[in-house]
Parts: C-alpha cells; structure tokens; sequence
C-alpha cells in the first residue's frame, strides 16, 4: 500500500510500486483527467506536480510518490469553479481537442506559482515539454499571459488544490 | 526519451517483468551501498533508479517476451547527500562536486552553480524540457552512457571526474576514461556514481555550450559541443578542453583538436588543419536523427566558432 497526497487528499494506493504514476491516478483513483499521450516523456500530456514541480507521470514509479503530494488537472479548479488559468484557456481558445490541455495547465499553473509575471519566452519555456496538435500555440500563449495579469490584480487563490501545501 | 519503436500489443500494469519487484528507498548513500552489495550476495537483478526518464520508457516499452524480470530496484531520488553541491580548492584548482542526483532542474536553477560555471545552466535549459529536466539527474545521464547525453559532453569540458562508490571502496575515474564502448561504462555492479567533480575554468576562459537540434525543447542532438579555452595574458591557448555529443559510440574528447589548439594563439589557428583533426577525433554516422555529412560539417563548424566567440 503506497501512502500519498494526490489533490490535497491523503490517499492509500493498492498497486505494484513499479507501476507508472499515471497508471496508478488513471486505473486505480480514477483520475482520469492526466492522459496518456506518447507515453515516453516527449509529450507532457501526463504532466502532474510532485512536490510542487512538473514531472510526466510516465516517467515516475509509484512507489517514488509514497509521502509525497501530487497535483491533477482535477486539482485546479477551487471546488466548482475553475481556477483563473483554467477560465483563461476557455476565454482565449486555448483548448481544442483537450488532449494536451491537462498537462498544460498543470506546466502554466506551476509556472505561475514561481513567476508571478513571465515573459513571453519564459512561459514558451515552461510549455515547451508539452505538445499540441490542434491549436498551435499561441492562444494558448496569450491564456497562460491573461492568466498572469489577472491573477496579479485578484486576491491569489491558494495554488493547486485546496489542501495543496507546496506553496509557490 | 528513448528511441524505441512505439509499443504493440497490449499494455501491462506495471510495465512487464516488474510485477514482483521490490522497491527499496535508502535515505543515504551507505544504504545504498549496502543493498546493492546485498543484491549480489543474493543474485538479485538490481536496478538503480533516478528520474526514469530512459529506464522506465525502456521497460514500458519493452516487449513483454524481452522484459527480463526485475528482483530489485533501488530508487535513488530519497538520498538526500546525491543533490549536493560544495566547492572546493585542491591542487590549487576551484572545484565543483555536483552529486550524482542533482537534476537538471537543480542546474540551471542554482545561483552558485551559474554564478560560477554559466554553461552547465545553459546546458541544463537544453535537455528535453522542464517536465524532463526536473527528473533527470547527471548520474543518470551518465550511467546511461548514451553518446547523445547533454551532461556529458559538459561535464567532460569541464574535466569531470565520476566517483564511483561501492560497499567495497570509493574510486574516481576521469570521465575521458568512463565509456569503453557504445553504452558500455567501467561501472562494476556494486558501484553507485555519487558525484561528478569539475573544474571551475579560470576567469576569462571562453566557455561554449552549443546544441544542434530538430527543435529546441524535447530534441535529442544531432551533434552538441561543450568546450572550455583558457589562455595566457599573451592570448595562447594554455588549457583547452572539449566534449562532442552524438558524433560517435561515446562523448568525444576530441583529443587531436585539443593538441592542435593548445600552445597557440586563437588567430594563428589554421581552419583547414583545424577541421582535418575534428575529422580525426569522431566518427559521425547516418541514423535516424541525421547523417554522417552533416554532421561532421556542423561538428567543424562548432569547434571553429568555440574558437572564435
């Protein structure tokens, strides 16, 4: 039994601990919002946080997340309500096909936790791990910048989940 | 980030052969050692696992009638003593000791780190992208043994020493020295790489890093130079040192490049006689990512501009 925080949760996952972390969130808590894309670290539609960084959940055993803290695309939004990144996405079409946009989102949230203004080429950079095939990427550029601007003139949700205790 | 065909068949939970394996955490560097010596009083198939950015592609990619059982695998990512970094002055010289699971992340996010040696951030920047960069860490890298690693042709400009610990002893071997053949290292099977030590160049020194890639993120290197020029107040070349990524079976030191170079002033460096010895150190090939002609063009054409910033 691996002991772990995924969401702000504590949970208690039932698997091999040579299983990959993704498969452990997608096939045994049923969070199936992180999806599989290549499956071998060159696409990032897996990305999750781990201790507060971005890693590809393919690329991680589970038995390497006991104790540690893990944050979902499910995490984001603040109970009902989508969180200012994810609001931005939909306004600026950041979104197609929706396969890349957990990782995405999960790249810019942990971008924005550690640079409250980054600049075009930063946000390029914490991006850049993760591929998109419908949008191209400019709209979702322009979400992730919208994203910052708002956030710098709102009260700042506590970043990831509610009972996430990373910090930025 | 390997190069394995994609998958067929059907998915297995956890990827094949890993079942039954069992997962040991050490929290320090003597327990590591200690189960590794272990596994082979107990013939254990041992694995020692980092950030799992080639291992674990490798196994879930792997076809299950290929995947030979693992008894055993050692997660490293819990000894707290592998992220280190400490400076010190032996011989004179300014040092560096990176510990082997300092991750790229680390690199080129650690102010002593680009205050001192700018090029390892740079480099860091290069491998794969953030999602890759916060797993992957040097010992990995280096254990790999591929000669398309980033790290390595860093570390070896930078004069890099592995020091190898085993239950046994602790021994330091320049990493000139480290690869024997494609894939194949002088590691014996009780040894961990706990740290990598550089040499800090001397101010003034001309330090490149230089990646030729499809793209910029997520690109493993058609060819990459690392390379480090010091020189005397006279302007000639008293150190010069070189590490070439994917231009052969292992890093290339590029010897021939370093004798010819050293001893002279950079303006009085002939391109022509500068290229023939660039062509003497490597072996570039023709596979899947570029050919043999252009690279042995863009490897010239690196080591002439490392000269001439």
């Amino acid at each position: 039994m691996i002991r772990l925080v995924v969401n702000g949760r504590a949970q208690q996952v039932d698997a091999p601990p040579l299983a990959r972390l993704l498969d452990a969130l997608r096939l045994t808590l049923g969070l199936t919002g992180t999806k599989e894309g290549c499956g071998e670290g060159e696409c990032g539609a897996c990305t999750v946080l781990l201790d507060g960084v971005p890693v590809n959940s393919c690329l991680v055993a589970i038995g390497q997340c006991e104790g540690r803290e893990i944050v979902t695309v499910e995490g984001l939004a603040i109970g009902e309500e989508l969180s200012e990144l994810q609001k931005c996405f939909v306004d600026s079409g950041g979104a197609q096909c929706g396969i890349c946009t957990p990782g995405m989102l999960i790249s810019a949230d942990a971008l924005l936790r550690d640079n409250e203004a980054p600049t075009e080429d930063e946000v390029r950079d914490a991006i850049a791990g993760n591929l998109c095939r419908c949008t191209g990427y400019q709209r979702i550029v322009d979400a992730i910048g919208d994203a910052a601007v708002k956030l710098a003139t709102i009260q700042k949700p506590a970043p990831g989940a509610s009972g996430d205790k990373s910090g930025a | 980030m390997s190069m394995i065909p994609p998958r067929e068949g059907v998915r297995t939970f956890p990827p094949s052969g890993l079942a039954k394996t069992e997962l040991a955490s050490p929290r320090t560097i003597d327990e590591a050692c200690e189960l590794l010596a272990r596994s082979g009083v107990e013939g254990k198939r041992t694995v020692m696992l980092a950030g799992g950015t080639d291992w674990i592609v490798d196994r879930q990619l792997m076809p299950a009638e290929k995947a030979v059982p693992v008894d055993r695998v050692i997660d490293l990512t819990r000894v707290e003593a592998l992220s280190s970094i400490a400076f010190h002055e032996t011989n004179g010289e300014r040092r560096m000791t990176l510990g082997g699971g300092v991750t790229y992340w680390a690199l080129r996010r650690d102010a002593r780190v680009l205050g001192t040696v700018p090029m390892l951030g740079v480099m860091a920047r290069d491998v794969g992208a953030v999602q890759i960069q916060t797993r992957g860490t040097l010992a990995g890298n280096i254990a790999t043994a591929s000669p398309a690693a980033d790290g390595v042709p860093a570390l070896m400009a930078l004069d890099g020493v592995v020091v190898l610990t085993s239950a046994r002893e602790q021994r330091r071997v320049p990493l000139e020295e480290f690869f024997t053949a494609y894939r194949k290292t002088v590691m014996q099977k009780d040894e961990l790489i706990t740290a990598i030590d550089v040499r800090v160049p001397n101010d003034g020194a001309i330090v490149t890093w230089r990646k030729v890639g499809t793209r910029l993120a997520q690109a493993i290197s058609k060819v990459a130079l690392a390379a480090v020029i010091e020189r005397d107040a006279s302007g000639v070349v008293t150190r010069a040192r070189f590490g070439m990524a994917s231009v052969g079976p292992v890093t290339a030191p590029m010897v021939n490049v370093r004798s010819l170079v050293e001893g002279k002033t950079l303006a009085s460096i002939d391109r022509a006689a500068l290229g023939a010895a660039v062509a003497k150190d490597i072996t570039p090939i023709d596979d899947v990512r570029s050919t043999g002609e252009y690279r042995l063009h863009v490897a010239k054409a690196l080591v002439w501009r490392a000269l001439h910033p």
